[in-house]
């Protein structure tokens, strides 16, 4: 009998590593990840730790999606009994819906998994697989600012122009039209990339929050300590040695105990505040652009009005989009300054906030990337594009008339002949043709 | 042994017809109700039937001639000496007609079906597009001449413009210009029996009449890159008059400045279009 047991002993070992190894392919794919901004990663442990638990608490991860009821998100049916201000996800099964609280949000999650990750990537940080392939590179939506909005300059994207977006692509980009997506599903993807956008936001204004905390700032102490230690040390003084980054991190980390402690808590609800603030008053009718005249009668007389604006000094449209209207203006030949910094980009021409180099629109393609109704063209010209050098000229520049004049100079470009003399005021193109 | 192998052979040749004979109930066959909404599609399903007649027809007739001779094969007495034969010459003469003759018979009465899309009636130069249909990586964009207008080879300032979303009228055929702006695609319709290449560099006319009104899925039939799965869109074929009406409505939409008095039928919001 004990012999028997043995060789059973024996056999279970290898009958285990056997059974283990058929189910090696069986294994589950990886879970996706809500990746973490390089900002997140920069900071010292702790902070980064910090902020990692908020993001976690406060929106979750891919599999266990936190409704946050502070933010302005549509989740879908009502939440479970009295709403605190966290409210999990998935709730006893007690609803009182026919839907479970979160249903919209479980269905945009599926849909934006199905269509848009892949180049958008899982946190909307538009880095998906097929994101390398592309140009222009797929958005990213953390810093919470997308390019073709209805809305004012300073203010959010709303649903309706997410919608559009998603309903008609975007002509002279990746991004395809989902026309046959079904009504449900366009909404709930586009309350699920704005609930991303949120979150990537929140990331970020967080992460600035904590700058002090950062591996770059204890970097730029420790280069700053050094320098003044090399100049005492040539000028012959007697100075004190630069302090080690270990004894920086342990120092910054001591401080931050008391900062997580006392601040750290009210710079989570202010940002929250902040975004929350932001997103509902995109929705506002009052963020939203309306021009205020009807569209100025498009004839010739109009046409040449917007041409000499596009030439004025005034609005300077030829300075990137060309005074041919062809997108090749004298700010493309120049070398500029990145935001926020004296730093010059490596490569000449415009960028865009998201440090992607852009070119300035052909208006001679008749490609419209914001759409092609007049409404869309001048709430390019009036609210700008947002997170682009294209400035906003409404209100305070220009009149509402005079972008009427420029969008219906604008609108004819692409079939009006591209005459040489077209970048000159009339009274040159009359000299130079006198000669 | 060789009785096994005759029964064999003899019940997967009736597996298979009876398969294809309940396949149909069980949808699985044409796409959509089976049927080809247009004119020429019924005919090219016709040519479809008739070959599918002539080999069934065959395929039974040598099943059994199979089953036969396996048989006979299985169940002869073992002393009897094999019978030896060098060929037949009526027999060889026989089986390279016959299916000549089929074969022949399909080349010749077809031509009709392909004579009358590509030559015949409506040879597409003669019919005036109703749009142009242009594919790219991942969708398809589609412009219209502006209502009682003709297509240009080039976009107008009035021109009416959709995206995954082709319309087309009822009760007289209609062609479309078929363009690609970057790799080759393929306009494929299959509940109108329509597939043809978009290839670079060229404008392809693709015509056909629509039989009744509907919606009807349009695919890419090209793998044209990682988001061909991407590239579905509808064709909604309507009556003439919804069809301009719709033209109308759209021109309204796509000119819209904003200003509700000046467009108060078109002040919708887009989520509720």
């Amino acid at each position: 009998m004990p012999g028997r047991e043995f060789s059973m002993c024996r056999l279970s070992l290898p009958a285990t590593c056997l059974l283990l190894l058929t189910l090696a392919g069986c294994a589950k794919n990886p879970e996706a990840q809500f990746g973490w901004r390089d900002s997140t990663e920069q900071l010292i442990p702790d902070a980064r730790k910090a902020v990692q638990k908020t993001m976690v608490d406060t929106f979750g991860t891919p599999q266990d999606l936190v409704a946050w009821g502070r933010l302005p998100v549509e989740y879908g049916g009502q939440p479970p009994g009295v709403a605190p201000a966290e409210t999990p996800e998935e709730p006893a099964d007690v609803t009182t819906s026919a839907e479970p609280f979160g249903h919209q949000m479980q269905l945009g999650r599926l849909v934006y998994m199905k269509n848009c990750l892949h180049c958008h990537g899982v946190a909307g940080d538009g880095n998906g697989p097929t994101a390398r392939y592309l140009n222009p590179r797929p958005r990213d939506y953390r810093l919470g600012v997308f390019k073709f909005t209805s809305t004012l300059a300073p203010e959010r994207v709303t649903r309706d122009d997410l919608h559009r977006v998603v309903k008609y692509g975007i002509p002279g980009t990746y991004m395809p039209s989902f026309l046959l997506l079904g009504d449900a599903e366009t909404r709930a993807v586009v309350e699920y990339v704005r609930w991303l956008a949120m979150r990537g936001e929140m990331e970020k204004r967080i992460d600035d929050e904590l700058a002090d905390y950062s591996l770059a700032s204890i970097d730029d102490e420790i280069s700053k300590a050094k320098n003044a230690y090399e100049a005492a040390k040539a000028a012959g003084e007697s100075a004190e040695t630069p302090p080690s980054r270990s004894a920086l991190v342990k120092k910054a980390s001591e401080e931050f105990k008391t900062y997580l402690a006392e601040d750290y808590p009210e710079a989570v609800d202010g940002t929250a505040d902040f975004i929350a603030e932001n997103w509902a008053r995109a929705e506002d009718e009052a963020s939203v652009v309306f021009p205020k005249v009807a569209r100025v009668a498009d004839d010739a007389a109009s046409r040449e009005r917007g041409r000499l604006l596009y030439l004025s000094d005034k609005a300077k449209c030829y300075t990137c989009h060309g005074h041919t209207g062809r997108g090749n203006g004298p700010a493309t030949e120049d070398f500029w300054p990145k935001p926020g910094s004296t730093e010059k980009y490596a490569n000449r021409g415009l960028h865009d906030v998201w440090g992607n180099k852009l070119a300035p629109r052909n208006l001679r393609l008749g490609q419209y990337r914001g759409g092609r109704r007049p409404l869309d063209v001048f709430r390019r010209i009036h609210a700008g594009i947002k997170g682009t050098p294209m400035p906003a000229f409404g209100g305070t520049v220009l009149k509402d008339e005079d972008i009427w004049d420029i969008v219906n100079y604008v609108m004819s470009l692409p079939y009006e002949p591209e005459v040489p003399t077209a970048g000159q005021p009339p009274s040159q193109v009359a000299a130079s043709s006198r000669h | 042994m060789g009785r096994f192998w005759a029964v064999f052979f003899m019940v997967f040749a009736a597996a298979c017809v009876g398969l294809c004979l309940v396949a149909p109930q069980y949808g699985w066959w044409f796409p959509g109700d089976g049927k080809a909404h247009t004119t020429l599609g019924q005919k090219i399903d016709d040519l479809f039937y008739l070959i599918l007649v002539i080999v069934t027809v065959t395929f039974i007739g040598t099943q059994i001639a199979l089953g036969y001779v396996l048989w006979r094969g299985a169940t002869h007495d073992p002393r009897e000496k094999a019978l030896f034969s060098h060929g037949s010459h009526t027999l060889e003469v026989i089986w390279t007609i016959v299916p000549s003759g089929i074969l022949l018979f399909i080349a010749l009465y077809q031509m009709d079906v392909w004579a009358h899309y590509r030559i015949k009636t409506y040879f597409p130069q003669k019919l005036e597009p109703v749009a142009e249909v242009t594919a790219r990586q991942f969708e398809w964009r589609i412009r219209y001449p502006a209502r009682g207008k003709k297509l240009m080879p080039t976009p107008q300032p009035d021109d009416i413009y959709t995206v995954n979303d082709v319309r087309v009228p009822t009760g007289h055929p209609v062609a479309i210009s078929l363009r690609t702006e970057d790799v080759q695609h393929s306009f494929f319709v299959p509940a109108l029996r329509v597939k043809q290449d978009a290839v670079p560099g060229l404008v392809i006319p693709v015509w056909w009449e629509m039989t009744d009104t509907g919606t009807y899925d349009l695919t890419c039939a090209e793998l044209c890159g990682w988001g061909h799965y991407k590239m579905k869109a509808q064709v909604v074929a309507m009556p003439e008059a919804d069809f301009e009406a719709w033209k109308s409505q759209t021109a309204a939409e796509q000119f819209y400045d904003g200003v509700p008095q000046a467009a108060a039928e078109v002040a919708q919001r887009p989520a509720d279009e």
